[in-house]
């Protein structure tokens, strides 16, 4: 191992490093504004250390990892998406009445520094090394507040992790006994060809599949979803929401890459049936519920349905497409947890009831603005990202002619406009129904009097920039597909 | 310079953006400089690139044109819409008037809005629509205009019912929408029609591709020009879809003058010059064109003798203008279409502010009957109306509508297609016009005052008035008849935009027709006005007592509505509508949807079953989901 090893590393070290530096900084002196502080830098610094490593890229560390452009692209992806959950947890661990606020953040970078492993792995030992450091690090942070709710979903999390992991690991051991090597490169040589007639490694695969299924919440692994979310604090459903499935997604995506899904018709029809399954089950789920965490739980399993779709597609729209809807789903499910994180109130009572929205906009018209626009973007409605990650999805799985799941993408769009509608007619109805339905901003903005808790400085200023890059994504695309073309064409 | 030009759109964008997230905090100076501002630095930038514009083209003729593609917003296959903006001769004209007369409108809305509630959100729309209008006319791609075309038209909703606690407002509103939506409708079927036959939206490619491919005359020209017709009707209020007009004068009065006089109903306009190429494909459509603004402009002006409201007024006369932008249009006369547009422009925004003006003072009385003697009581206000009065009317020599109208009719004489009686119908109403016109400023400028002004105007609503009032007179300059020209016809409107608009006729030989019917329209519009003076001022009894009679009574009832063509479309689409909703009550075709939504709601039902919260469930479905996958995997193979 050279030192072009470790520079190609340096996004790992670092983002690992960060979080033994917070250890230490709270070790001799505890102060929630510093953990903080230092969180966010050591993020950024291993956020900008990405471009110390691009030119190393396409690199084999060890046998266990592999740096390459995907890699970089994700863990960009990834400690952007932490840096944001990091500022919006701030101001909500600040309302909280906990005497231990800073051990969240070593929580969150260890599981941060689990999720790049997996984007950057290229073995089966990395793989699940990196999938246990990401969530044993979330078995602590969704019970961290530790009230009843939260510790239940904590545990919950943690049994069935615990067997999801169990048919994991028994698929992995099963490809290894089929092929004698945990390497993805090495399975994917053998895989060619014979052995994708053969039933144990058939299923040794539908096995990882589900092991990987419950971590990227998809139908019938779904059940956990919602419960968990609900318990967590609301930062940390964005993150379990976001930077977990997304880093998993990431691995899912560059294995079957390497082993090519499209040579065995029977797993391409089982992740079929997953996806169709996940967007009907999420967005019919999501319908009537009236628990604004448990919707966007709801939303975000109809979400991977529909990133799957995009993942059975073939050509090169396909990575282009799964990571354009990863980036916009990253900031969208973010911005809307975010909201429901910096609405929390003094004590961190959060406002979970869909009730509770109505009349926000007349007297947060901002805020109430902000969560329309991520609703919108995750309904799709065009100017926002989630449009264009939509557009792309669509337009990747019909160059494949995967007709049958495109139209049920279009039928459950249709179904999910209602439940996201829903929650804006909610905000923009109620009390000053009237007032408001002149127009939201102006005069009446004032009258509905002065918000019961100001907006922390840290997630308010996490939201604007989300929204802003929602809109920028959604208007000019052309930078982010060119970053995402540039990054990853090392997989197509 | 000319790379500035994405600024124009942007700075009333950016001005919209602000207002609408910031302005219910904003104290209303504040507001009022954003909102005023960001259009003002709009018009100064449009004004900078117009100069730059100007002298590259003088320096090198080739580069007529300048194209700034900002970014390809979506790139799947041929589908390829660009944020691409074109400026040429046309789009130029369009984005100096739209941004110079709407700021000058922003400036007078700064003190006629003091006292309206929503202030900043007044201002919000203001500027979202200049800019949907900017990228209407600057956009060189149908898809990007008909963004500015929905854009403006949701602006114009917005402002039309701007009062929304008075529920007529609303309906007002509701009806200009909808009406308008009957256009937009076409025009959208236009776009696809062309999109599917041509493969492009870009307005310079499917130009060229439609010139080269298709013949003149043959069915496709046609059909895509007539839709395009109609949402051009849609759009700029002729017939027959005008009724929406008259009605959206509910909106404050410089919404009245900045969107439905000076700018968005003049949009059709726009889009028939700017496709022009294809029209000139389609003889048919073209003569259609032409009939539509002749009729629209005769069945207007009379109704505008009768109306009461002085905002009612301007309106008729709003719609019968445009019908003499169409009239130019239908002929060829491309350049004196555009022409009309900017003269119009000017002199309706000025009889529009004033009258807002004039309404304030009166404390809101619409009703001229109940006005008169302003000339006294505020001086100004009356000469600058009367400038706009006596361009309207054609005034000869003095006025730019004379020099606008006058080219439009010796284009129409000149004509090959019914050049005569299409002639004639816009000499008709170049009487009408002035009738009304003095009409107007009879009733409410002269005679006794009956209620005293109590608002005077200050510098931000004279200065637009004295400005407009300017621009009124000598604005007919850049485009003066042959028989006055001095000087070579490029320094003209016409010779400016004759790269982009092919002239109309031929000059050679015909001064002295065109010297003699601009003096038959110079008589007819005097004769006009001293039948104004006859009758409403002079021996206002003669006209009480034609009007008091049998038949006067039905004929004033018949023009007073417009023609009764909101009785016809009530008796033909919106009560059959009412009847069939009505008989509808348990909505038969809902039972569909609410079929569908059932059974969505019984899967909610069904499934919510399966979230019982059971950690043993759950770890049970994980097993049962891990079989389903290995057999479908396994068995499927």
């Amino acid at each position: 191992m050279g030192p072009a090893d470790l520079f190609a590393a340096l996004p790992l070290i670092l983002a690992a490093a960060s979080s033994v530096a917070v250890m230490l900084v709270i070790a001799f002196y505890r102060n929630h504004g510093l953990a903080a502080f230092v969180t966010l830098a050591g993020l950024a610094v291993s956020f900008a250390s990405i471009i110390v490593a691009a030119p190393y890229a396409p690199r084999k560390v060890t046998g266990l990892l592999v740096i390459d452009g995907y890699a970089l692209f994700f863990m960009g992806l990834i400690f952007a998406g932490t840096f944001a959950v990091a500022m919006l947890a701030h101001g909500y661990l600040e309302k909280k009445l906990l005497a231990e606020r800073e051990e969240f953040y070593i929580l969150l970078l260890l599981a941060a520094t689990g999720a790049a492993v997996l984007a950057a792995s290229a073995h089966f030992a990395s793989f699940f090394l990196g999938l246990e450091t990401l969530s044993v690090s979330l078995y602590a942070l969704v019970s961290y507040t530790g009230s009843e709710k939260a510790v239940e979903a904590g545990v919950k999390y943690l049994v069935l992790a615990a067997v999801s992991s169990a048919f994991l690991l028994f698929g992995m051991a099963l490809v290894y006994a089929q092929l004698g090597t945990m390497e993805f490169s090495g399975i994917a040589g053998m895989a060619l060809g014979a052995y994708m007639g053969d039933p144990v490694f058939l299923g040794a695969l539908a096995l990882i599949a589900a092991g990987v299924g419950f971590k990227l919440a998809v139908a019938p692994f779904h059940m956990w979803t919602p419960d968990v979310y609900e318990g967590a604090p609301a930062p940390v459903s964005a993150f379990v929401a976001t930077v977990s499935k997304g880093a998993v997604f990431a691995l899912f995506l560059r294995y079957f890459a390497m082993v090519d899904i499209h040579q065995s018709r029977s797993l391409v029809l089982a992740v079929a049936v997953i996806s169709i399954g996940s967007m009907f089950i999420g967005n019919l789920l999501a319908l009537l519920q009236n628990n604004v965490k448990r919707i966007l739980a709801y939303s975000s399993i109809a979400h991977l349905g529909y990133l799957l779709v995009a993942f059975l597609a073939a050509g090169a729209l396909r990575v282009t497409a799964s990571a354009y809807y990863l980036v916009s789903y990253f900031i969208t499910m973010i911005g809307a947890f975010g909201v429901v994180t910096v609405l929390a109130g003094k004590g961190g009572g959060e406002m979970e009831d869909i009730e509770d929205y109505r009349g926000l906009a007349a007297g947060r018209p901002v805020i109430a603005a902000v969560f329309s626009a991520m609703l919108f973007s995750l309904a799709g409605i065009p100017l926002t990202a989630g449009f264009i990650g939509k557009f792309y999805v669509m337009a990747a799985g019909a160059g494949s002619s995967l007709w049958t799941l495109l139209i049920a993408l279009a039928v459950n769009s249709a179904i999910g406009l209602y439940y996201y509608v829903r929650v804006i007619v909610i905000m923009y109805s109620g009390r000053e129904a009237e007032a408001v339905a002149g127009g939201g901003g102006g005069e009446t903005a004032l009258a509905a009097g002065a918000p019961e808790a100001a907006v922390p400085f840290g997630g308010g200023l996490a939201l604007a920039g989300l929204t802003l890059a929602l809109v920028w994504f959604g208007v000019y695309p052309p930078a982010l597909l060119y970053i995402i073309q540039k990054m990853i064409h090392s997989l197509m | 310079m000319l790379k500035l030009l994405w600024l124009i759109p942007a700075l009333p964008f950016a001005g919209f953006l602000m207002l609408s997230l910031f302005g219910g905090r904003m104290r209303r100076p504040a507001a009022a400089v954003i909102g005023v501002g960001s259009v003002g630095l709009s018009a100064l930038v449009s004004i900078l690139v117009a100069a730059d514009f100007i002298l590259v083209a003088q320096k090198n003729p080739s580069l007529r044109v300048y194209t700034q593609t900002l970014w390809t917003w979506i790139k799947i296959g041929a589908f390829k819409p660009g944020i691409l903006l074109y400026l040429d001769a046309l789009s130029l004209v369009m984005t100096l008037v739209v941004t110079v007369v709407g700021f000058f409108i922003h400036l007078y809305s700064a003190q006629f809005m003091e006292e309206s509630e929503g202030y900043s959100r007044f201002f919000a729309y203001m500027n979202l629509f200049v800019g949907s209008m900017l990228v209407l006319v600057l956009s060189g791609n149908l898809l990007l205009l008909y963004l500015g075309w929905e854009g403006v038209g949701l602006c114009s909703y917005l402002l039309i019912g701007f009062w929304y606690r008075e529920p007529a407002n609303g309906s007002a509103a509701i009806k200009a929408f909808v009406v308008t939506r009957v256009g937009d409708t076409a025009l959208a079927i236009g776009l696809f029609l062309l999109f599917m036959n041509i493969g492009s939206l870009d307005i310079q490619t499917v130009m060229s591709t439609a010139a080269l491919r298709w013949q003149t005359g043959g069915a496709l020209p046609t059909l895509a020009a007539a839709l395009l017709l109609g949402g051009a009707v849609g759009k700029s209020a002729q017939l027959p879809l005008q009724t929406w007009l008259p009605d959206a004068m509910a909106g404050p009065t410089p919404v009245s003058a900045l969107i439905h006089a000076a700018t968005m109903v003049t949009a059709g306009v726009y889009l028939i010059a700017r496709t022009h190429v294809l029209f000139s494909m389609a003889p048919a459509v073209e003569l259609a064109v032409a009939i539509i603004g002749a009729a629209t402009l005769l069945i207007s002006s009379t109704s505008a003798i009768v109306q009461r409201d002085i905002k009612r007024v301007l309106a008729y006369s709003t719609i019968s203008q445009i019908g003499y932008m169409f009239l130019a249009l239908g002929v060829g006369a491309w350049s004196a279409a555009i022409f009309h547009l900017v003269t119009h422009a000017f002199f309706k925004a000025l009889l529009f502010l004033g009258a807002g003006v004039v309404i304030s003072g009166h404390g809101g009385e619409h009703d001229m009957f109940r006005m008169g003697g302003v000339r006294k009581q505020s001086p100004f206000v009356f000469w600058t109306f009367l400038a706009g009065a006596c361009s309207l009317s054609a005034l000869p020599l003095v006025t730019a509508g004379f020099y606008s109208k006058g080219m439009i009719l010796f284009d129409v004489w000149q004509s090959r297609q019914a050049g005569f009686w299409l002639w004639a119908a816009g000499l008709i109403g170049a009487f009408l016009t002035s009738i009304y016109t003095f009409r107007m400023v009879f009733l409410t400028f002269f005679g006794e005052a009956k209620i005293a002004m109590t608002k005077k105007p200050d510098l931000r609503e004279s200065v637009p008035l004295a400005v407009l009032a300017f621009l009124a007179i000598v604005g007919g300059f850049i485009g003066l008849p042959h028989f006055l020209r001095i000087g070579s016809l490029s320094l003209s409107l016409p010779g400016f935009l004759s790269s982009v608009l092919p002239p109309s006729v031929q000059i050679g030989g015909q001064r002295e027709t065109e010297l003699l019917l601009e003096t038959v329209a110079s008589i007819i519009a005097l004769a006009g006005i001293y039948l104004a003076y006859f009758f409403w001022l002079a021996a206002p009894e003669y006209s009480r007592e034609m009007s008091e009679s049998r038949a006067g009574k039905a004929i004033r009832r018949f023009l007073f509505s417009g023609w009764g063509f909101d009785w016809l479309y009530g008796k033909l689409f919106v009560s059959p509508y009412k009847r069939a909703a009505s008989a509808n009550r348990n909505d038969v075709i809902d039972l569909v949807y609410s079929f569908m939504a059932g059974v969505n709601r019984f899967f909610h039902y069904g499934l919510s079953l399966s979230q019982t919260g059971k950690v043993r469930l759950y770890a049970a479905a994980i097993a049962l989901g891990a079989a389903i996958t290995i057999s479908i995997a396994v068995l499927s193979r």
